[in-house]
């Protein structure tokens, strides 16, 4: 069994400063009082393919994600490693982020998928941030009882720490368009 | 097999001062040149390798190694063959 839901939000950025944006959002430590789930964050890999201009990086996420006492009590901890990797084409204007979790396997499969795109109807100010995100209970695991249940609660984290990033986004693309127009904030 | 993992204080990472070093000239190139189209030279290269040096001799502090198995099917696209439509 499968939950899966889309997102979608418009910035009122351009795309170059909304994808920097997203770089900032776990790193800077201003953010780190908000997005306090992300516990750890390093890059692994990264390749910048000098024909194309693609630039391709892998970084660590280390995340606390506590549950429930019968959760974790099956679960047995309540940090989840994941890996992201990340494509940019800076010629065809476009962000895709896939997220995976690489701990606690056995007992669920999350994957997020995020695209940065120009907005259709205004492609040099505005940003379409599109989110797709996936969990499943493993069918056999300890947890496959009450799947409906940790599937949910699940879903309900993902979407408040959506939110906090968005909020994050917002404020860090604000930041950036004050110190393009030489303002200090 | 679960291990209790101590949450670690990003502060008190043993790599923690290369990784900043590193994102500051990263989130500047990308700004500065990247963005507006030049590609054509990795910038942040020394910053870069001296920050994954580190990581690589903390490998086992920081539990990498299975990171590291998990990021060598990632980057060159290919799905990992979940299948997350039933």
């Amino acid at each position: 069994m499968v939950k899966a839901y889309t997102q979608e939000h418009v910035y009122k950025h351009p795309w170059e400063r909304v994808t920097s944006a997203s770089w900032r959002k776990y790193v800077d430590p201003e953010n780190k009082r908000i997005l306090t789930h992300i516990v750890e964050v390093d890059t692994l890999d990264r390749k910048l393919d000098l024909s194309s201009g693609k630039l391709y990086t892998t970084r660590a996420l280390t995340i606390h994600a506590p549950g429930p006492w019968f959760i974790r009590r099956i679960v047995g901890q309540d940090i989840c490693h994941c890996v992201e990797s990340t494509i940019i084409d800076p010629k065809s204007r476009s962000m895709e982020l896939t997220t995976r979790n690489i701990s606690l396997q056995k007992f669920v499969e999350v994957e997020e998928k995020i695209r940065y795109d120009p907005h259709p109807k205004n492609p040099n100010a505005w940003t379409v941030c599109k989110q797709q995100t996936s969990i499943r209970i493993k069918p056999l695991s300890a947890l496959a009882s009450m799947a409906e249940k940790v599937e949910q609660r699940c879903a309900e984290r993902f979407l408040q720490n959506s939110a906090k990033g968005r909020d994050v986004m917002e404020r860090i693309c604000k930041y950036l368009e004050a110190e393009a127009s030489g303002i200090s904030l | 097999m679960s291990s209790k993992e101590k949450k670690t204080p990003s502060s008190t990472s043993p790599c923690a001062q290369l990784r900043a070093a590193y994102h500051d000239c990263f989130n500047r190139w990308y700004s500065e040149k990247f963005m507006k189209g030049q590609w054509d030279k990795d910038e942040c290269a020394n910053h870069w390798q001296k920050y994954r040096d580190c990581l690589s001799q903390h490998l086992e502090d920081k539990h990498l190694r299975r990171f590291l198995e998990a990021e060598s099917g990632q980057i060159d696209g290919a799905a990992t063959g979940r299948n997350i439509r039933e």
